[in-house]
């Protein structure tokens, strides 16, 4: 679906598709994000038995507790949670709750420790988007952004991220940063996405001792889908 | 025989006059003796109090602490417990860095917290990668060298044995060092992981040298401190207690010697009197304001909390802030450029395993007249985990599926970073913000716009890291910009006219005030700051305690 999907060539390109990239195998133990991964056999969340007390609860908090959304009205939940699912190609169940993790950290206030100038706290700059995600939509004939198809919603998404909006509220470089890092750090927090792509996740006090070129630890488990993206683009033609 | 020795002898190696590493728990990480710490009068006027707790503060307090002054710190974070207060984990260590408001600007503005900004006792190096190179003797003199920046008042000589002490206190790890002054460390280099050794292979085939370390982390137990256990999260607190930060190295000593650490204590004011003398600190706990007596004042709180702790405390005799009477505190404040470079190689190299600071080249540290422009850059390895990867990739401009691809792909990356030096510029500067935090006080503005010379050394440190990886037999690299390491900001200097304080780290305008952290640096060399912002504390603590800094009764009935 969303997005494009030159991972070959650097700064955008224009071939959406609809799936993940094909070959990509259906995961087989835990859960990814979409059930899709290049490791179908490594669930990270096997491993917490061998995690320290107060990391596991950090992490199984993620899976485990799903915070409410208290920061965004109904309107804005809709659109950016929309707008998360497009530029994380979250297309289906399971998603992992991006949206949420950011309510909450907004609702509790835990940013980061600057502002720029010419911005808006952060908490605001999240609304300000939500409404102007919402007119964008309808300046191509959608309803808002939510109830928009895909193509308009990644068309959107494109302009945004390439900076070519203009919203006199706050500089949209600026904008698309702040959001974009929230919703990875919520994202890429999560183990889903640590078994989607092989990382082992916290290792205290068990560490690391294979550290070498293609090194694994016993509990790792080898890719079972690689594609080197440089000549997958070549021989795909997306290029 | 040789193996039964060396294991005698693991962690037996004292260093002398900080018993640190022997005075934690080997079963718990936290600092032992907090129930029992000192506790001192709010009217009482100590001998000293100090603000802020990192590498310059703690490593200040435990020396003077051990020649019996009587001190407070005040910390405006917490008294950390790794075993309960820090995780294993990116995201969740987001309480480790100074997350109160400031604003930023400039054309090319800083982003602070995460990366240069520290809260709590340990200060900044609790998440700092662990890099411990010195400056290069070069660096104290870039004036008369390149005609750029400003020479310091101090030269090399005047840091080199604090140098050395502090590396054994930390203690240091890696190969005999070439480059500056060429020297050793006490800890032999730890083993690197599979991206750093195609790093240094690539490297050697066009003629680059790295080595591995200097890093902060015991090979071998250290006292009570246990071997890394190469885990890799060194940037989120070590819960180990392999990584060596105030917490673990200055700290427990200090306590031991009867030094005072209030931890949530904010310091809002240096008070002074009416003949320009400090007379105490004013500081906010639990929502209640304090004061502080003590002799002597030294503020610590590194390049952007302590300009902004200085023009807050305004008076009649120093209406536009304190040791402000030439409009130089918070002008001059640096980072480094920091540019990342990641490799794609065809085999599995999980760069999550073993910490981010392995190996670092310094062969580009000099100005060269052949490359156009002023000064240089260190090469240094990096090790993102997925959140900060994920940060790479957006910064090429990817989302949807190309983001979930790229980052599916995350074990065949590499990253290597540059730490580029860039230049002290008056107009690059703290202020003060209209905006107010939660006790009412000014929240820092930070301005910062770079030179021609500063982007052009970044231009090349990115080439050269990019000839690395692709010699290296990188299949495809991706590069982002970013910053590092803050320092300046209340500047040494040979004469008023120059700086914020003298050579000794004293204001020029008030006699018992002392600067102590990396604010006091003219300028920041291409390497990383922890080590010489303890270096210079240890030297002003000899300086203070042997009675060398004529304090004008800056500190009262203490015996030399």
């Amino acid at each position: 679906m969303s997005g494009d999907v030159s991972h070959l060539r650097h700064h955008g390109g224009a071939a959406p598709h609809e799936d993940p990239r094909p070959g990509l195998p259906r995961q087989r133990r835990g859960t990814t994000p979409q059930g899709f991964g290049r490791y179908p056999d490594f669930d990270v969340l096997a491993q917490g038995e061998h995690w320290d007390e107060v990391t596991r609860r950090v992490v199984l908090d993620r899976v485990e507790r799903v915070p409410p959304i208290r920061f965004f009205d109904d309107r804005e939940a809709a659109t950016l949670g929309a707008f998360c699912d497009t530029v994380l190609a979250q297309d289906r169940e399971p998603r992992v709750p991006v949206l949420a993790m950011v309510d909450e950290k907004l609702h509790e206030r835990k940013l980061d420790g600057y502002r720029h100038a010419d911005m808006p706290p952060d908490p605001q700059t999240w609304r300000v988007v939500a409404r102007k995600l919402d007119e964008e939509a309808r300046r191509l004939r959608a309803e808002d952004f939510a109830a928009a198809s895909q193509g308009i919603r990644d068309e959107v998404v494109r302009r945004f991220a390439a900076g070519e909006l203009e919203w006199e509220e706050l500089p949209v470089d600026k904008a698309w940063s702040v959001v974009m890092r929230m919703v990875l750090a919520a994202f890429y927090s999560h183990p889903w996405a640590w078994s989607e792509i092989g990382f082992g996740g916290p290792a205290y006090p068990r560490g690391f001792a294979r550290l070498g070129p293609g090194q694994r630890e016993h509990w790792e488990t080898p890719p079972e889908f690689e594609v080197d993206p440089v000549s997958d683009v070549r021989e795909r033609g997306v290029d | 025989m040789g193996t039964r020795l060396a294991s005698a002898l693991r962690g037996a190696w004292r260093p002398p006059e900080n018993d640190s590493a022997w005075l934690l728990d080997p079963e718990r990480r936290g600092v032992p003796g907090r129930e029992t710490m000192a506790r001192y009068g709010e009217r009482e006027e100590v001998d000293l109090v100090i603000v802020g707790c990192g590498a310059g503060g703690a490593t200040l307090a435990q020396r003077l602490a051990r020649r019996g002054w009587r001190i407070v710190v005040l910390e405006a974070g917490p008294f950390w417990d790794p075993d309960s207060d820090w995780v294993s984990d990116e995201a969740g260590s987001h309480d480790l860095f100074w997350n109160e408001p400031r604003v930023i600007g400039g054309t090319d503005p800083v982003e602070l917290g995460k990366n240069n900004s520290g809260r709590g006792v340990g200060g900044s190096m609790v998440h700092f990668a662990g890099f411990v190179p010195r400056f290069h003797p070069s660096d104290f003199e870039v004036r008369t060298r390149d005609g750029v920046a400003a020479d310091w008042p101090i030269s090399y000589a005047d840091l080199k044995s604090h140098y050395e002490r502090v590396e054994r206190e930390l203690p240091a790890a890696g190969e005999h060092w070439p480059w500056g002054d060429p020297h050793g460390y006490p800890h032999s280099p730890h083993p690197i992981a599979g991206g750093a050794l195609r790093a240094v292979e690539g490297a050697r085939r066009i003629g680059i040298e790295f080595k591995v370390g200097p890093v902060a982390i015991a090979n071998g137990s250290f006292g009570n401190r246990p071997h890394c256990i190469y885990r890799g999260l060194c940037l989120q607190g070590c819960k180990v207690n392999a990584k060596g930060s105030p917490l673990v190295t200055h700290v427990p000593d200090a306590l031991a010697h009867g030094v005072e650490i209030r931890a949530g204590a904010m310091a809002t004011r240096v008070e002074t009197d009416a003949a320009g003398r400090c007379t105490g600190v004013t500081y906010v706990a639990a929502g209640v304001e304090h004061h502080q007596r003590a002799a002597v004042v030294a503020v610590a709180g590194y390049s952007i909390e302590t300009p902004r702790l200085l023009l807050h405390s305004t008076s009649p005799r120093f209406p536009h802030g304190l040791a402000n009477g030439n409009d130089l505190v918070g002008r001059g404040v640096m980072v480094q450029g920091a540019p990342q470079v990641a490799g794609r190689f065809p085999e599995e190299l999980r760069m999550y395993k073993a910490p981010p600071p392995e190996i670092c080249s310094e062969q580009f540290y000099e100005t060269d007249p052949a490359r156009g422009f002023a000064r240089g850059f260190a090469l240094q390895t990096v090790g993102p985990l997925p959140i900060a990867w994920a940060e790479h990739v957006l910064a090429d401009g990817h989302w949807g599926q190309a983001l979930r691809e790229y980052m599916r792909d995350y074990n065949h990356w590499y990253t290597l970073g540059a730490l580029a030096e860039l230049l002290p510029r008056a107009e690059n500067r703290v202020t003060l913000a209209a905006e107010t935090d939660a006790n009412g006080m000014p929240v820092a503005r930070m301005d910062y716009s770079q030179c021609d010379n500063d982007r052009a050394n970044i231009a090349c440190a990115k080439q050269t890291l990019r000839d690395v990886l692709e010699a290296a037999g990188a299949q495809d690299v991706l590069t982002v910009d970013r910053y590092a390491h803050l320092v300046g900001g209340c500047a040494m200097s040979a004469s008023p006219e120059g700086g914020v304080v003298d050579s000794d780290q004293r204001a020029w305008e008030v006699p018992n005030l002392f600067i102590c952290d990396g604010s006091v640096m003219p300028t920041q060399g291409s390497a990383n700051p922890a080590l010489t912002i303890m270096a210079l504390a240890s030297r002003l603590a000899e300086r203070l305690g042997e009675g060398r800094v004529d304090a004008r009764g800056a500190r009262r009935a203490v015996a030399a």
